[in-house]
């Protein structure tokens, strides 16, 4: 019999990046080109089937972070991983995940993490500098370009994050 | 401390059950679901099983169990339902009590506050973003416009040279134009004064720009006049292409032997030529310079005449020369001008010529004085000639004097 395996992930990134159009991609595999902004925090599952064991990834989508309300350390008690989301349109929100990583870290220590360029449809409004991405992969992130839109990239993120908290 | 009463307290307990949607869970210290109840459909926290591990069946705990600390509160949980709410775990002897209570309508209203704040944020940032790539765009416009300006400049610097150029150009053009009008005049005038006088006589004349040697004057010259004797009767027998080659190669012998000792050739006819010295170019010894161009003259007709000889032409050559004052300039009509001498010099000279026999050069006895240390001159005598009331002293020039 597989074994099987629930993980927490956490949604985290700055407002509007496409946290819950992610999610809902993964899960539901639809999109809606309707913004609603998530306040608080919003759980969904999804079983993934890793050949060896089954994952069932419990996912927190976390309300974006902005200046008025800042990311509650709380929500992330108990995650296995997590996945930062920046808009590949707004430089501002790769400066956001990056803080975030730095404060998740401080507090929960390391864990496996994706940073997920998003919007990658939008490319002709990209305003992301590649060296800035290198950078960071030089460092050691782990970098996807996805598209909640087109469902580029998301599928193959969630499940090599899910093969990671699961070892 | 003032409290509720209780009729008031059961309702409002009542109350907030229905209207808060309250729902709990109890789990053990074994993390396993030992107890729940309320309202636990809103949460789609149906099948649930007790005694079984909690987290497997309400996944919302997934990463809250054990509890770090309570009573502990995760504030506006959407769960898979789609009810929100405030999910409380609170610790009560050994039991972990999650209670749940739907805050649906308070999430509502913070996110359309929320919603607008975003939607704010967002057109400002893309306003920023707008505004930072209008002011890229104008920079490159600016940097373009310069570039514009710059070209443009060089352009009318390059316009300006071109019409300076221009405007040298046309200067050239109009000195060269002067200068070619200046060349043809000059040719014009060359060509008609060559018509009268040796190349480089026609020249001195042009160069010297005074052209009023053309008028009416006069001056003491002194005229040859030489033609070939037995012409007529060699003309009247020859052929017509005979006398003509014969007339080219003494006009070719004589010709040059008058340029060089820069006579004024007045004219041809036929055999006959009339030059005279010392008018239009003065010179000091016009008798002189007649003689020596009669000897040579003579000199080369001699040779050309045995030429002739051999083909059976007999033909002799005299020349009579005489000195005095004529009245020298232009004489017909536009379109028709000649330079000419007219006096009795003239007709003295052709008289003499007349009179000279082959091989004689008649001189008066003025021009005979005249190249005493130049010649040998022989007397022959006072001759009548017509057209002259008295005789004249003729003398024959025999040969140059040895230098």
């Amino acid at each position: 019999m597989t074994a099987t395996l629930q993980k927490k992930i956490c949604m985290l990134g700055a407002f509007s990046v496409g946290k819950t159009s992610l999610v809902k991609r993964f899960v539901e595999s639809i999109f809606s080109e309707t913004y609603l902004t998530t306040v608080g925090v919003k759980i969904d599952k999804k079983i993934i089937d890793l050949s060896d064991r089954i994952v069932n990834l419990i996912l927190w989508d976390l309300a974006g972070e902005d200046d008025i309300s800042s990311l509650r350390m709380s929500y992330l008690r108990g995650s296995a991983g997590y996945v930062l989301v920046a808009d590949g349109t707004r430089p501002s929100t790769l400066e956001v995940a990056v803080s975030l990583r730095r404060r998740v870290e401080a507090d929960l220590g390391p864990l496996p993490f994706v940073l997920l360029l998003n919007k990658n449809d939008l490319r002709e409004q990209w305003a992301i500098r590649d060296e800035e991405v290198e950078e960071l992969q030089g460092s050691g992130w782990w970098v996807q370009s996805t598209s909640a839109r087109t469902g580029e990239g998301v599928e193959a993120a969630f499940r090599t994050l899910a093969d990671r908290v699961a070892r | 401390m003032e409290t509720l009463p209780a009729s008031v307290a059961e309702q409002l307990q009542a109350l907030t059950f229905s209207e808060r949607a309250v729902a709990y869970l109890q789990v053990d210290a074994g993390l396993t679901l030992v107890g729940a109840g309320g309202h636990l459909e809103a949460y789609g926290l149906t099948h649930l099983r007790l005694g079984r591990p909690a987290a497997e069946q309400a996944f919302f705990l997934e990463g809250l169990l054990p509890p770090v600390e309570t009573p502990y509160i995760v504030p506006s949980m959407e769960l898979a339902s789609g009810r929100v709410a405030d999910v409380h775990l609170v610790l009560r002897a050994d039991t972990l009590w999650v209670v749940l209570l739907d805050v649906s309508t308070e999430r509502d209203a913070a996110r359309r506050m929320q919603q607008k704040a975003y939607d704010m944020t967002l057109a400002q940032e893309r306003e920023a973003l707008l505004n930072r790539q209008l002011q890229a765009a104008n920079a490159a416009l600016l940097a373009t416009q310069r570039e514009l300006q710059a070209s443009r400049e060089a352009l009318v610097r390059a316009h300006e040279q071109v019409q300076a150029q221009a405007a040298e150009l046309a200067a050239w053009n109009k000195t060269l134009e002067e200068r070619v009008a200046a060349q043809l005049t000059e040719i014009e005038r060359m060509a008609r004064l060559k018509r009268f006088f040796a190349p480089p006589l026609a020249e001195l004349i042009v160069s010297s720009g005074d052209e009023r040697i053309l008028e009416s004057h006069r001056r003491d010259i002194a005229v040859l006049f030489c033609d070939l004797r037995g012409f007529t009767a060699f003309a009247e027998s020859a052929e017509p292409e005979e006398v003509m080659a014969l007339l080219h190669d003494y006009h070719a012998a004589l010709v040059p032997l008058i340029q060089a000792l820069e006579g004024t050739l007045d004219r041809f006819v036929g055999d006959g030529l009339m030059v005279y010295f010392n008018d239009p170019l003065p010179c000091p010894n016009p008798a002189e310079r007649a003689v020596s161009l009669a000897v040579a003259m003579r000199d080369a007709v001699t040779a050309l005449a045995q030429t002739w000889l051999r083909r059976d032409y007999q033909v002799g050559f005299g020349i009579g020369i005489a000195q005095g004052f004529a009245t020298l300039g232009q004489i017909g009509f536009e379109g028709r001008f000649d330079y000419s001498a007219i006096g009795t010099v003239i007709n003295t000279a052709a008289r003499l010529c007349e009179a000279a026999k082959d091989g004689q050069i008649l001189v008066t006895s003025r021009v005979a004085t005249a190249v005493a240390e130049l010649a040998d001159v022989k007397e022959i005598g006072p001759l009548k000639f017509k057209g002259l009331s008295r005789p004249l002293a003729v003398c024959n020039v025999e040969a140059l004097r040895a230098a």
